[in-house]
């Protein structure tokens, strides 16, 4: 009997010691402020990336796999391989879309409430948390992993944009997963690999169009 | 029995019968005034007619829904921009719970669901207006074929990240509807067009249409009571710092505008009466007489204000001021005429020989002064506006009663035994000076004169400019909430400036499509030449029945199954959702009803439901008669000359379509040379008539010139004070300049006709020139008491012409008079034995 309770109680001590813990609204303050110290020393990360979206308009999720550059606090290019190659890239004024495969690019103006954002907000919300619980309620959670953050719009223009957003950072306070539930039911997993914080050169995150691509501004005069 | 004696016998002896008339008068005006008093609250109305931009402006103001739109404004502090964003919803969801609103514009209709699914809704019939080629491109988009190949490629564009497909399939997904917005392009943009929120995020603004049931003063009241008790509760649930909520448009103006109406009535003729009765008091020192005049004034007021009710059966908001003013000008009669009446009996004169005497030696120039003064004020029927034509005819109805009454009625209220006062500071002073200035005219003619020739350079020296206020701005009554709300809301959001109207009536849809068509094409072409910024017309929604037809028939050559089978298939092939692609075939369905001949094609205007944002969109250009309708041009600078006003009238009309070019900035440019014209054309005839005159009244070269030029010198010393302090001219007070030739040219007529035909030229100079001085003390006073109306136009009258006033006042004392006594040099004896002789 002694040991079986001895047995329960030790049971019951790993449980309690692999459970993730609730963080309180002062560690996540702490959390946020470690970060930010984090970002000020290594403002640029690049890492490969795999991506499922699943959006209402499609039966079936669509996979992606690539890689990304960021640069705090929203400058960042991402290249997808695979069958529908596409570059990336935002000089967090403007964001290109090239697609190779039909040697056509798309131009849109960024921070001007366009249909965009959602595209990028999960990017630079995930890889910069700047500032972020202004726009934010943010709950969390920590593991033995890292952190697991629940990010809620405060606002009606982000929750426009997504529902919730929950982000796991690793123990060195890295984003390693997101996901984001956008406003009209559609979902985006992202997770980030092989991660590396050394400096990026300026000329990655702009673009400019080959020669011979058909360049359109699909929302308008830009 | 001269005319003269007949009314001192009937002051003096038939009271009775005297007083049964006033009462007659008093009932009779009164009666007209409760049964027939209308006001016109239409501040627009001030402007001239026969403006085609007036009219326009007038249409706009009137027929569009832009009446009964309020807009709301949150501002915020800059450190509380995310609690305005999370509290603006909130704001939203009370706002659309008052009884009173019909509708919130609080973001872009393509942002919402309800948005997108209301334009989806009135796809059909704004496809089916398309030209025939660009219609005919649409559809076929709807070959098999076509419908597999486009979905294939969207799918391969989303698997690249772009998020134009998703945008693109949740708003379109047959590729149809886009095109249909073709013509609506350039005016879909609401957001960009017309930003709701500001740069900075400090500022939401929320267009709201209300259930106003007219658009009159007293409803205008009725909705701002409202919305005002609205305001009060509005912010409860707001944690952050300082927050404004602002409220502007047509009805606050017009509510504002009408209750200032009311302060202006009581605030300027209480101040009015009180600082023409104390100067009145301080000359006379009488109570009775006091009396006699605020009751002959008030008399005259009501018979001004009985006979322009029948004149024009409704009076315009500006004839408020009709009553100060002729206070301020009635009261020149009372003093004169009681002045000599005092005199006649501190020189021992009974009741009605004094009387007789009052009216017999000034009887004359009474009538000429009021001649002078309801000719001046009746030249505002020249204005071309309906307001100033009524200020006008009333003033000059008003002071040809004045002039009767106060040698009249005045006279019931001034005692028999009235003893005149012993000791009369003001008669001393005066007194003195005649006497002086009769002995050596030429050393006051040497301070006067370079003073007014001084000012006479300033007036005419460029260097020195005159402020000529023509915006909107200038209008507006003083501290208007709405005003400021309007001047917040454009310091924050300067997006662009106010566009040109073009408004269009035509007596068909047809007519309608065919001039929208042209007048676009035509404003397309302008566009690309660079003569212009931008433009937006109502082509979209204006519905042609031969395209529709046209465009039907066209419909019968599709094979709907064959488009459905291939939709569904290609869904299928590409895992699309079938459920998200649901309006897709709702839309086919359509398509195919409508190419049956018996089908008739539902309006736009019954689809979209009553609570769309798209309503603000529509009615934007669509009065309620929806055959009359607007489009607007964007200018490439703000419409401020007239050389551009040109160029707009040349360039944006089509031949053949008659078409009304307006909006604020482009009105007021129009009227600009109307004002100038008020100011040189219509006051220099008014000068000629004053000149002929009394050339007629005095028969005296040298007289007449000493007047003239005195009125040259005082209009010039009026413009360099205005200059000198800054004191802009606006498109209404430049009839201030009139008012002043024809008042001030009295004070010349009443002291030179004393100097000319006097037998005691140094007693009766000083019995003329302490009335005129009180005379024209209180005419300034009661012109100078409008300065206290909150209508700016009232306020920057009374101003101007209390300014000017004054200057023919000082220049009739300092400058005519030494003038004349230099000029022409005589003795009482001299003139004595002339008139003997």
């Amino acid at each position: 009997m002694r040991r079986a309770v001895s047995f329960l109680f030790l049971l019951a001590s790993f449980a309690n010691g692999v459970k993730a813990e609730a963080l309180l609204p002062t560690d996540v303050k702490t959390l946020l402020e470690r970060i930010r110290e984090k970002r000020a020393a290594a403002p640029s990360m690049q890492a490969d990336f795999q991506e499922q979206r699943k959006i209402h308009l499609l039966d079936e999720p669509i996979n992606s796999s690539g890689k990304i550059w960021f640069q705090a606090p929203n400058k960042f290019r991402v290249e997808r391989k695979g069958n529908a190659p596409s570059i990336t890239v935002s000089d967090g004024q403007q964001l290109w879309i090239y697609y190779p495969n039909f040697k056509s690019a798309e131009r849109y103006s960024l921070a001007k409430r366009s249909p965009v954002d959602a595209a990028i907000s999960a990017i630079t919300t995930a890889l910069n948390l700047e500032n972020v619980e202004h726009t934010f309620h943010i709950s969390g959670e920590k593991s033995e992993k890292g952190y697991d953050l629940e990010l809620t719009p405060r606002n009606p223009s982000m929750k426009r944009i997504f529902q919730k957003l929950l982000l796991h950072l690793s123990n060195d306070l890295f984003a390693e997963r997101t996901d984001m539930l956008q406003a009209n039911g559609d979902r985006i997993v992202t997770t980030y690999e092989n991660a590396d914080h050394a400096p990026i050169p300026p000329g990655q995150f702009e673009f400019t169009p080959p020669p011979g691509t058909e360049v359109s501004t699909p929302l308008g005069k830009q | 029995m001269p005319f003269s004696e007949k009314v001192a016998f009937f002051v003096t002896e038939r009271r009775g019968l005297m007083w049964s008339v006033v009462v007659l008068i008093v009932v009779a005006s009164l009666a007209i005034l409760i049964a027939f008093l209308r006001l016109d609250t239409e501040v627009l109305n001030l402007l001239p007619r026969g403006f085609d931009s007036v009219e326009g402006l007038k249409t706009y103001n009137s027929e569009f829904a832009q009446t009964r739109e309020l807009t709301f404004a949150l501002l915020c502090q800059s450190e509380d921009v995310d609690k305005l964003e999370e509290f603006a919803p909130r704001f939203v969801e009370r706002l659309r719970a008052q009884p009173w609103c019909v509708r919130v514009l609080a973001g872009s209709p393509m942002e919402t669901p309800d948005g997108v699914r209301d334009l989806q809704r009135i796809a059909l019939p704004l496809l089916l207006n398309l030209e025939p080629e660009d219609f005919d491109r649409a559809i076929s988009l709807l070959q098999p074929q076509k419908i597999q190949e486009r979905l294939a490629q969207l799918r391969r564009e989303i698997e690249s990240g772009s998020p134009r497909p998703e945008i693109e399939l949740t708003l379109d997904p047959l590729g149809l509807i886009m095109p249909s917005l073709k013509p609506f392009a350039g005016t879909a943009a609401m957001e960009t067009d017309q930003p709701l929120t500001s740069l900075d995020s400090t500022m939401r603004v929320f267009p709201t249409v209300t259930n106003q049931p007219t658009i009159s003063a007293f409803d205008c009241q009725n909705l701002m009571k409202q919305v005002n008790a609205f305001r009060a509760t509005a912010l409860e649930g707001w944690d952050g710092g300082k927050i404004e909520v602002l409220v502007t448009g047509r009805s606050a103006y017009v509510a504002e505008i009408s209750l200032s109406m009311r302060h202006d009535i009581v605030v300027t003729v209480l101040s009015s009466i009180a600082l023409v009765g104390a100067v009145f008091f301080i000359g006379f020192r009488r109570w009775l007489p006091l009396l006699g005049m605020g009751f002959s004034l008030l008399l005259c007021c009501l018979i001004g204000l009985a006979v322009g009710l029948l004149i024009f059966h409704r009076l315009n908001m500006i004839t408020v001021g009709f009553c100060a003013i002729l206070v301020g000008l009635g009261v020149d009669f009372a003093i004169l005429i009681y002045g000599r009446y005092q005199q006649s009996r501190s020189e021992g004169g009974g009741h009605r020989v004094a009387i007789a005497d009052a009216v017999h030696s000034l009887g004359r120039a009474v009538f000429f002064g009021a001649l002078t003064t309801a000719v001046g004020f009746l030249a505002l029927v020249l204005s071309n506006s309906s307001g100033f034509i009524q200020l006008g005819v009333l003033i000059a109805i008003g002071i040809s009663a004045a002039g009767l009454l106060m040698t009249t009625v005045f006279f019931l209220f001034v005692p028999r035994g009235e003893v005149p006062q012993r000791s009369d500071w003001i008669l001393n002073l005066v007194r003195n000076y005649v006497h002086s200035m009769l002995v050596r005219p030429r050393p006051i003619l040497a301070v006067s004169l370079p003073i007014l020739m001084g000012l006479l350079i300033v007036a005419v020296v460029p260097q020195i400019p005159l402020t000529f206020e023509a915006n909107a701005r200038s209008l507006e009554p003083k501290n208007s909430r709405a005003g400021t709300a309007l001047s917040l809301i454009m310091e924050k959001m300067p997006v662009r400036w106010e566009p040109v109207l073009g408004i269009v009536r035509a007596t068909t849809e047809q007519e309608l499509h065919d001039f929208w068509k042209a007048i676009s094409q035509h404003w397309s072409d302008l566009q690309r030449a660079g003569k212009i910024k931008s433009y937006s017309t109502p082509k979209a929604l204006a519905l042609s029945p031969r395209e529709m037809q046209r465009n039907r028939q066209q419909l019968a050559s599709i094979n709907f199954p064959a488009a459905r089978d291939s939709l569904q298939n290609a869904l299928t092939q590409n895992r699309f959702s079938a459920d998200a692609f649901a309006s897709a075939f709702e839309l086919l369905n359509q398509l195919q009803a409508a190419s049956a001949a018996e089908f008739k094609v539902p309006s736009w205007r019954t689809q979209l439901p009553p609570t769309s944002a798209w309503w603000f969109l529509v009615e934007r250009y669509f009065a309620q008669d929806s055959l009359t309708t607007t489009g607007f041009v964007t200018t490439n600078a703000p419409v401020a000359t007239q050389e551009q006003k040109n160029v707009l009238a040349r360039e944006l009309p089509v031949a053949g379509i008659p078409i009304t070019l307006s909006g604020w900035s482009y009105t007021l440019t129009d009227l600009v040379p109307w004002s100038h014209r008020q100011l040189l054309l219509i006051s220099a005839l008014m000068a000629v008539f004053d000149a002929s005159l009394l050339a007629v009244l005095y028969r005296d070269l040298r007289l007449w010139l000493v007047q003239v030029i005195t009125l040259a010198l005082a209009v010039a010393a009026m413009i360099a004070s205005m200059k000198l302090f800054h004191l802009p001219l606006n498109l209404l007070n430049v009839l201030a300049f009139r008012l002043v030739l024809a008042i001030g040219v009295d004070y010349g007529i009443y002291v030179l006709l004393v100097w000319q035909r006097s037998h005691e030229v140094a007693r009766d100079l000083t019995g003329v020139i302490k009335p005129v001085a009180l005379a024209g003390l209180t005419a300034i006073a009661g012109f100078g008491s409008l300065g206290w109306a909150h209508n700016p136009t009232l306020s920057g009258l009374g101003i101007a012409c209390a300014i000017g006033l004054f200057w023919s006042l000082a220049a009739t004392i300092f400058f005519t008079l030494p003038a004349a006594v230099a000029v022409r040099p005589k003795l009482p004896q001299e003139h004595f034995e002339l008139e003997h002789a």
